[in-house]
């Protein structure tokens, strides 16, 4: 590497670590919210007694799923201006995201609400406990212990999956590396960079994560 | 035990296998093209490349006594892949400019055109290069229209080529996009698209030639092959062909 590229690498850092701060983890953490509450509705229709509602469910979380988020991307961005609706970069992302995450994280919540005993259900009917509450302080913070190392894992693809993001105009970390890079096509270093950046995102997650599972350990009898 | 050995030996195998064959003789030409870029690098109706860049190209390595191959890239890794080796030639439109001559081998010219400005049919703000001062514009990032718009003082916004270009641009997205004039042309003939206009010309004539690694030897030859596919009218053809004029500049 020649010091140009190096003088490059530090022109750049701090642009690049604030398109992180702006955008990629504004962006991640937007679209990560909104999707978890998608994912929760989605996965109550699952595994409701309505037939229809479960149908429905069914088939958003096959499409979301069985298409590339890439895709999912162009037509929230480039599709719908044709049906005359024209959104801005950073919300058809956030759209595009929270969907995306609405549909992987619904199969999750599902899988950790089946997890525990129908028994528990029981229990809370017994004392007077309705649908909702049963869910609220029954149900959904045990689940949330099963829940939370495949949300993770979901999370951490999304902060990187963001980087598609870049290709809608959104100039978020990947992209200001793309910008930068361009004129004298040292992309090699810049990529290098942008890809420590996200190690550093994703490391911070997993230390989170690992927190978190601590706490809700607490309660659980040995 | 032995049984994830075995599997492991036998994916070790496929993968030396797959490594071990990815490099071309010296008798291919191997060239890169965008293949998105109608009239020069298009898909014809065959599902074949076609193009006036691709069909220069093919009758250069004919004279060359080459095997040509294209390699189908977007163009801002296009000069990223022809120093990774993985291209020999550049045939894309790639502008002659001081630049460029200071990294890479470049041709004699095949095409002479110039820019334009594109707006939407409904724009009467932008009438000339000054005019995009502030304004938004769209353009391949490592293209010299970038370059250019960027001179004149608008923002520029990076995307993959022409087609998602003039796509924000009839979206509202952006105020215009600067490009070659034949180009826009062939868009306009081809889409009868009224949504764009062409709103002024750049004001500047631009060359047109092949790239290759710096000192790679192969221009000589190539110069020499398109001297003689001038001379003996084929460029013309060519180019009355796509353009319906001789752009060769010949």
């Amino acid at each position: 590497m020649d010091p140009a590229t190096w003088e490059l690498i530090g022109r750049n850092l701090w642009p690049m670590l604030k398109a992180t701060v702006t955008m990629t983890i504004p962006l991640t953490a937007i679209s990560f919210v909104i999707g978890l509450a998608l994912a929760l509705l989605l996965a109550l229709a699952r595994i409701s007694s309505i037939t229809p509602l479960t149908w429905l469910a069914r088939v958003y979380i096959s499409v979301i799923r069985g298409t590339p988020l890439l895709v999912q991307l162009f037509i929230v961005f480039y599709a719908l201006p044709q049906l005359g609706l024209v959104i801005d970069p950073f919300p058809s992302a956030v759209i595009a995201f929270s969907l995306n995450v609405g549909g992987y994280a619904a199969e999750i919540i599902r899988a950790a609400i089946l997890s525990i005993p129908k028994g528990q259900w029981e229990a809370a009917q017994t004392i007077g406990m309705g649908y909702a509450t049963t869910l609220r302080r029954v149900i959904l913070p045990q689940a949330a212990r099963t829940a939370v190392p495949p949300l993770s894992n979901t999370l951490i693809s999304l902060v990187k999956d963001t980087s598609l993001a870049s290709t809608i105009l959104v100039t978020e970390l990947l992209r200001v590396a793309q910008l930068a890079a361009a004129p004298t096509f040292d992309f090699f270093a810049l990529y290098g960079v942008a890809a420590v950046y996200y190690w550093i995102v994703c490391l911070i997650l997993s230390s989170v994560q690992v927190r978190v599972e601590a706490r809700l350990e607490r309660y659980v009898a040995r | 035990m032995r049984r994830t050995i075995l599997a492991l030996a036998a994916a070790l195998l496929a993968l030396t296998t797959l490594v071990g064959c990815s490099s071309a003789g010296s008798d291919t030409l191997r060239v890169g093209t965008e293949g998105t870029y109608s009239p020069f690098s298009f898909q014809g109706p065959d599902g074949q490349l076609t193009g006036y860049d691709v069909e220069v190209a093919r009758a250069v390595g004919a004279k060359l006594g080459k095997e040509v191959e294209f390699v189908q890239t977007p163009w801002d890794s296009i000069f990223a892949a022809l120093e990774s080796q993985r291209i020999d030639l550049v045939a894309n439109q790639v502008t002659i400019n001081d630049e460029r001559k200071a990294r890479y081998d470049l041709s004699t010219p095949y095409t002479v055109s110039e820019g334009v400005i594109v707006t939407r049919a409904d724009d009467t703000a932008i009438r000339s290069l000054a005019d995009l001062r502030g304004r938004t514009t769209a353009q391949s990032a490592t293209s010299n229209w970038a370059e250019v718009a960027r001179g004149a003082g608008a923002n520029v916004e990076a995307v993959e080529g022409f087609v998602q270009a003039v796509q924000l641009l009839k979206d509202g997205r952006i105020d215009a996009t600067v490009n070659d004039t034949l180009a826009v042309g062939e868009y306009e003939k081809s889409t009868g698209d009224r949504g764009v206009k062409v709103a002024a010309t750049t004001g500047d004539t631009s060359e047109q030639a092949f790239a290759a690694r710096k000192d790679s030897g192969l221009m000589p030859d190539v110069d020499r092959a398109l001297a003689e596919l001038g001379a003996d009218g084929t460029l013309a053809q060519l180019s009355e062909k796509y353009f319906g004029s001789d752009v060769s500049g010949e």
